[in-house]
């Protein structure tokens, strides 16, 4: 990393440093736990929505395509409303579904040219659809040992769910260097018309992004019905739009070509350190919304600050 | 102009596909209707019935309209199905479509999506003579009796609620610290049931408030925010008291992986399935059923009665117009007959209608 994109780094660890001056909880080793296992899903979700911000599109349908996978998942394994017991193939199928809405989204981008923020919106409510069909009135429960492990057991201190989403963020990371995907993703976001004009064929790459994309936040509604024990349409209720906070925090530019997986990364770990310690130092629950609002903007002022050049326009 | 009306043609062509559908899914109901001119007097075969709810897919909601249907199908006659999505403005379009067709024996039984959206729906009911009944959300200052065909608004005491379930925590824990999960700070059900566990708290002495946090009714925030507090407060939690039951079960799955299972006691209201199951297995202490299946029924029951004229709006005491129906503690003891929502006919004769009533809304 260089200067450029040392701000949000700084900033977590100035925050986190503040936080744990002031409470003797917040530093404890419970609590740095706790603040990992939490930033779980949202690392998943957001590693997905990175690839689609890299890119210069937006994603919002995170919410919609997580409610969907998380009551196929939750209807596919061991549960209290059917007899099913695929364990792990439920898994997959919830990815693949994600893979599916995701493919949507893209091919309505480059077949319909559908703005990307109009097309995944129309998927979320799709998904959420989806979802509210397969619900049926009746919560699905998961019974799955397996899943259900998940959120409860350990390994080295942290949950399973957050070794699953160190490994994500590992596999985004070498995809967005290593891959043609992860560097034309990058490109497109930077000068789209550049890479046109010198014969390569954007197209089946933006939807490949989504696609790809879109199998994150499968996953992301897996994790959160394995966290819940529960299959819930809303599952993924918040998670666009906190998702596309991390991100930019951590200092991918909504404008594509800049930041990426590693940045949101940081960029989670700040959200989730920031909701966590406003509680931890008894911050009024009717104060918190705004006071989180003003220290999230504030952070991205900040991490900018490097990246400030005279006459840049911002929209 | 060709390209212009290409989105046009493309919406009509869906929702006519879409009306396709529909009209396979579901009856045309009453058809002409003609017949009942005055009011209060139609046939029993004529009557239209109506129910809006924001969504299906939370199991409150779903047995809500569940009950209608039931109610409905005692009648002889379907309910119609709607939701909105938790969307005022849909709820809004929703309705004018109802209220543009046939209205003469057409009886709605609505939740408002907030406070502010009650008035445009009374207002509509008012103009076309439908029967409508509301529930839970409704401004201060509007009220039935001051309305023809708004027959009646239904509603919980919150307050009382809240303090239910606080009791039961503090009879379940005698003496030491609990936490609040609270709902979506600018509501009324969240104000009310808070206030209610601080009442409690003013009774019980023994228990007391280490904290208070905002999950805003959500299962998944609930789940972080327990997580996050028993981090904070370690052993000295009791008992978590939560101002609905998804954030209670939340606040179950955060005891889970902290291994606290069982350790600290916890309570909901509104008595969804999943918490009454809990409560008979013995992992959650109490919650509070308003009885969705009831509201579901109720509202079309009351309506059913003044569109075919065995009540008259005239003879109605003003107590009946607005009031706060019963709800019910569940604890242990009493789970089992809670587990399955299911309504009992005879709520629903029109003697009876009003029976649940358990005070005026003032």
């Amino acid at each position: 990393m260089s200067f450029r994109d040392a701000g949000p780094p700084v900033a977590l660890i100035v925050i986190f440093g503040l936080f744990a001056v002031l409470s003797p909880q917040f530093r404890s080793l419970t609590n740095v736990q706790n603040i990992v296992d939490s930033a779980a899903v949202l690392a998943v979700v957001t590693c997905g929505i990175t690839f689609v911000l890299m890119m210069g599109s937006i994603d919002l349908s995170a919410a919609g395509v997580m409610g969907a996978s998380a009551l196929t998942v939750s209807l596919l394994v061991a549960n209290n409303r059917n007899d099913n017991d695929f364990g792990f193939l439920a898994i997959v199928a919830a990815v693949l579904l994600g893979c599916v809405f995701g493919g949507l989204s893209g091919l309505a981008l480059v077949l319909l040219k559908v703005p990307s923020f109009m097309a995944t919106l129309g998927v979320s409510a799709v998904g959420l659809g989806v979802a509210t069909l397969m619900f049926a009135g009746v919560q699905p429960n998961i019974s799955d040992t397996m899943l259900e492990s998940w959120a409860v057991e350990r390994f080295l201190g942290f949950s399973y769910l957050a070794w699953i989403a160190a490994a994500c963020i590992l596999l985004g990371w070498l995809i967005q260097r290593y891959t043609r995907l992860g560097r034309y993703a990058y490109a497109i976001g930077g000068a789209e018309e550049v890479l046109t004009l010198s014969g390569v064929k954007v197209k089946p790459y933006k939807v490949a992004v989504f696609v790809f994309a879109g199998a994150f936040y499968g996953l992301g509604g897996v994790m959160v019905t394995s966290q819940l024990g529960a299959g819930l349409v809303q599952a993924g209720n918040g998670y666009d739009f906190s998702a596309i906070t991390a991100a930019v925090v951590g200092g991918t530019l909504l404008t594509g070509g800049r930041g990426g997986v590693l940045h949101s990364a940081v960029g989670v770990l700040l959200v989730m350190v920031l909701t966590n310690g406003l509680v931890q130092i008894g911050v009024s629950p009717y104060w918190q919304g705004g006071v989180e609002g003003v220290i999230v903007v504030a952070a991205v002022a900040a991490a900018v600050i490097p990246q400030r050049r005279r006459n840049q326009v911002v929209k | 102009m060709r390209i212009s009306t290409r989105p046009a043609a493309a919406i009509m062509s869906l929702s006519l596909a879409a009306a396709v559908l529909s009209g396979c899914s579901t009856e045309q109901a009453g058809g002409g209707g003609d017949t009942a001119a005055a009011d209060g007097a139609c046939e029993a075969s004529k009557v239209r019935l109506v129910g809006q709810v924001r969504n299906e897919s939370n199991p409150y909601e779903a047995s809500w309209l569940n009950g209608g249907d039931t109610f409905a199908k005692s009648v002889g006659l379907t309910q119609e199905r709607l939701t909105y999505g938790g969307d005022s403005t849909k709820q809004q379009e929703q309705i004018s479509q109802i209220l543009a067709g046939d209205t003469k024996c057409l009886v709605m039984n609505v939740l408002p999506n907030g406070d502010s959206d009650t008035a445009p729906i009374v207002k509509g009911a008012d103009q076309a003579g439908a029967y409508l009944v509301t529930q839970w959300n409704k401004p201060a200052d509007l009220k039935p009796a001051d309305h023809k065909t708004w027959l009646s608004h239904i509603t919980y005491n919150g307050e009382e609620s809240g303090q239910q379930i606080g009791d039961a925590l503090a009879e379940k824990i005698g003496s030491g610290g609990i936490i609040a999960l609270q709902g979506v700070l600018d509501t009324a059900a969240a104000k009310d049931r808070f206030k209610g566990l601080q009442a409690s708290l003013a009774k019980n002495p023994d228990m007391k408030l280490l904290d208070q946090q905002a999950a805003n009714f959500s299962r998944a925030e609930a789940l972080t925010v327990t997580k996050t507090l028993l981090a904070k407060h370690g052993d000295k939690v009791k008992g978590i008291w939560a101002a609905n039951d998804d954030m209670a079960l939340g606040a179950l799955e955060a005891l889970q992986q902290a291994g606290k299972s069982g350790k600290v006691a916890v309570a909901g209201i509104d008595a969804v399935p999943d918490a009454v199951a809990a409560i008979q297995k013995g992992d959650m202490t109490a919650t509070v059923s308003s009885d969705g299946a009831w509201q579901g029924a109720i509202g079309l029951a009351i309506g059913f009665c003044y569109a075919t004229g065995k009540l008259k709006v005239a003879d109605t005491a003003a107590d009946n117009r607005a009031f706060f129906a019963k709800q019910f503690l569940i604890t242990q003891e009493n789970a089992a007959e809670f587990a399955q929502p299911k309504t009992d006919p005879a709520d629903f004769e029109c003697g009876n209608v009003f029976n649940r009533k358990v005070g005026p809304l003032t």
